[in-house]
């Protein structure tokens, strides 16, 4: 069967059109960016409010013993706060596409869809393909517009001390314009899978979210001070992850089968 | 020249065999019912002949595709209409019909205006707009239906299409799969409504698993041979003689009437000659029709008998 680009978008077309009448959905999609937006923004703030330079030190010198002492320490902090935050960050482009794909997936097996759908002229590569962009548009899309708020908020909190802007760097352009997009194939992808595997959107979306965890891990060792965050360590996390999104791409399409579909979801 | 052909058709789903060796054929603009218990494997089979599933073993030709051929020519010239409506509850009418119509490459105004006749005709005018979440049981079929018709398909495959619809609407879905098959359009008609079946199929397959019976509803009422016999005094004492004689036939007394089953290959002039031996007066011999119910019930119910 030929491969339709008008077919996978119409999927998608529906795809949007669903989510945006899914106001639960809308509002689980929200939370998280607000959240990982909101707390590092707190934290400076909260930082630059009373900064006692002496516990600041400190803490600079736990991470990086070889800090000069005419370097500023707080500004060592916020640098530090910010490129570690970056692996917090991730968790958006991973868990929005869970939220989205698992509804989109597992949710055509529980309300009855799925028979007519694959009963029109649609391949299982551009149902896979309409799905996967209405779920990797809109986190890629919601990465990108808390990152520019990020930005102007962490700007303006951390501006009477730096008289600078700490971001954007190019850490943080690179990891969310390359690592984040492939992130979200990840959570797209292994929504996918896992949706074709259990019977309902919940299961499938709590099963998915497990993948935050080896990411949190890593966070928890860039705060013991045993991973230096920076882009080369970003863009090793992005090939890794460009792997299992090939690796993930291939288990999809493979069980995208209308036989395998029609005979276990319907 | 038949529009759906099949031939030695069959299905396992691993050591489970859903259908075996099912053969038959259906005309263009013909309407063909599928008739069976649940889980006999008229889902199975309506599935397999719209390029859902692929048969184990047979072949099969729907609207000139073979079901190895060209899955995506085959699913653009039939349209199905599933068991459950599955339409999408947060979607529109509008939007659950245009995107199908979007799926077949055919969201013009054209195609809209006549999806929008189909609504009024089948009573959902004005409702374009409203979600499919608020609509009732019989509009969400009669939308299903709508949309299993969009892309003008040559072959229909409708389940169970007038369950939960109210009276009047169950007319117009019958009406309108008149005028379709008219058009010259072939539908099969998966249901359990008998009289919706003998009223709207041309010919009918029995199927359990295995093809039963397959004919029109006139040949199928008389294949199981039911035989009246009028006869002179009671019918029940006639039957009376029949009774210890030939224990596989069932026999029924009415007044001078009586209706004899024949089985065990017993026939017609071996029950005649044991009412005459039993000196019954017999007036008239007469091949009767049963309700299709009947047929329908024995069939099915025998096949339990064989299989056990």
């Amino acid at each position: 069967m030929s491969f339709r680009l008008h077919r996978a978008l119409a999927v998608t077309w529906k795809e949007a059109l669903d989510l945006r009448k899914n106001p639960g959905l809308l509002a689980s999609m929200l939370a998280l960016p607000a959240v990982l937006v909101l707390v590092p923004t707190g934290v400076v703030w909260a930082w630059l409010r009373h900064p006692d330079i002496v516990t600041f030190r400190s803490m600079a010198l736990y991470y990086d013993p070889t800090l000069p002492l005419n370097a500023d320490p707080v500004r060592f902090m916020i640098d530090k706060l910010v490129a570690d935050w970056f692996g917090i960050f991730l968790l958006m482009p991973v868990f929005v596409p869970i939220l989205i794909s698992s509804q989109s997936v597992a949710g055509e097996k529980e309300r009855r869809t799925l028979e007519p759908l694959l009963a029109a002229p649609v391949s299982a590569s551009e149902l896979l393909l309409g799905k996967s962009l209405a779920s990797v548009v809109p986190a890629v899309a919601i990465t990108w517009l808390s990152f520019a708020v990020f930005v102007v908020a962490v700007d303006a909190v951390a501006w009477p001390l730096v008289q600078g802007p700490v971001l954007p760097n190019g850490m943080w352009l690179f990891g969310v314009g390359v690592v984040a997009p492939l992130f979200a194939f990840l959570g797209n992808g292994l929504a996918v899978l896992v949706s074709a595997r259990v019977g309902e959107a919940r299961l499938a979306q709590q099963l998915s979210a497990l993948v935050v965890l080896p990411l949190m891990g890593l966070v928890g060792g860039q705060l013991a001070g045993w991973i230096r965050a920076g882009t080369g360590y970003y863009a090793l996390q992005g090939a890794v992850v460009l792997v299992l999104d090939i690796l993930l791409v291939r288990a999809s399409v493979r069980l995208f089968d209308r036989e395998r579909l029609v005979s276990r979801w319907t | 020249m038949s529009r759906i052909e099949v031939r030695s058709l069959c299905k396992n789903f691993g050591p489970r065999t859903a259908v075996e060796g099912l053969d038959f054929d259906v005309a263009a603009g013909e309407v063909f019912g599928l008739l069976g218990p649940n889980g006999a494997g008229k889902t199975t089979t309506v599935r397999i002949l719209t390029g859902l599933l692929r048969p184990t073993s047979g072949q099969a030709t729907v609207c000139g595709v073979p079901l190895d051929g060209d899955g995506e020519m085959l699913r653009s010239r039939v349209g199905l209409l599933t068991e459950q409506p599955g339409l999408y509850d947060r979607l529109t009418a509008r939007e659950n019909l245009r995107f199908f119509l979007k799926l077949h490459h055919r969201d013009t105004p054209d195609s809209w205006e006549a999806a929008r006749r189909w609504m009024q005709r089948f009573g959902l005018g004005g409702r374009e707009d409203d979600k499919c979440g608020n609509f009732s049981k019989g509009m969400r079929q009669k939308l299903a239906l709508i949309r299993a018709l969009l892309h003008d398909p040559q072959a229909l495959f409708l389940d169970e299409p007038t369950s939960g619809l109210d009276p009047e609407s169950a007319r117009a879905v019958r009406e309108a799969v008149g005028e379709l098959a008219a058009e010259g359009r072939t539908v099969v008609l998966c249901s359990h409504n008998m009289a919706e079946v003998e009223r709207l199929c041309a010919r009918v397959a029995v199927v359990k698993g295995r093809l039963l019976a397959v004919g029109t509803v006139p040949e199928l009422r008389r294949q199981t041979g039911l035989v009246e016999i009028h006869v002179e005094g009671s019918a029940g004492a006639a039957g009376e003689a029949l009774g210890p004689v030939v224990p596989p036939c069932v026999w029924v007394a009415e007044g001078h009437v009586l209706r004899v089953t024949l089985a065990g290959g017993v026939s017609i002039p071996d029950v005649v000659a044991l009412l005459a031996g039993s000196r019954v007066r017999i007036h008239a011999v007469l091949p009767a029709q049963r309700a299709l119910e009947d047929v329908y019930l024995e069939l099915t119910r025998g096949s339990e008998t064989e299989a056990t």
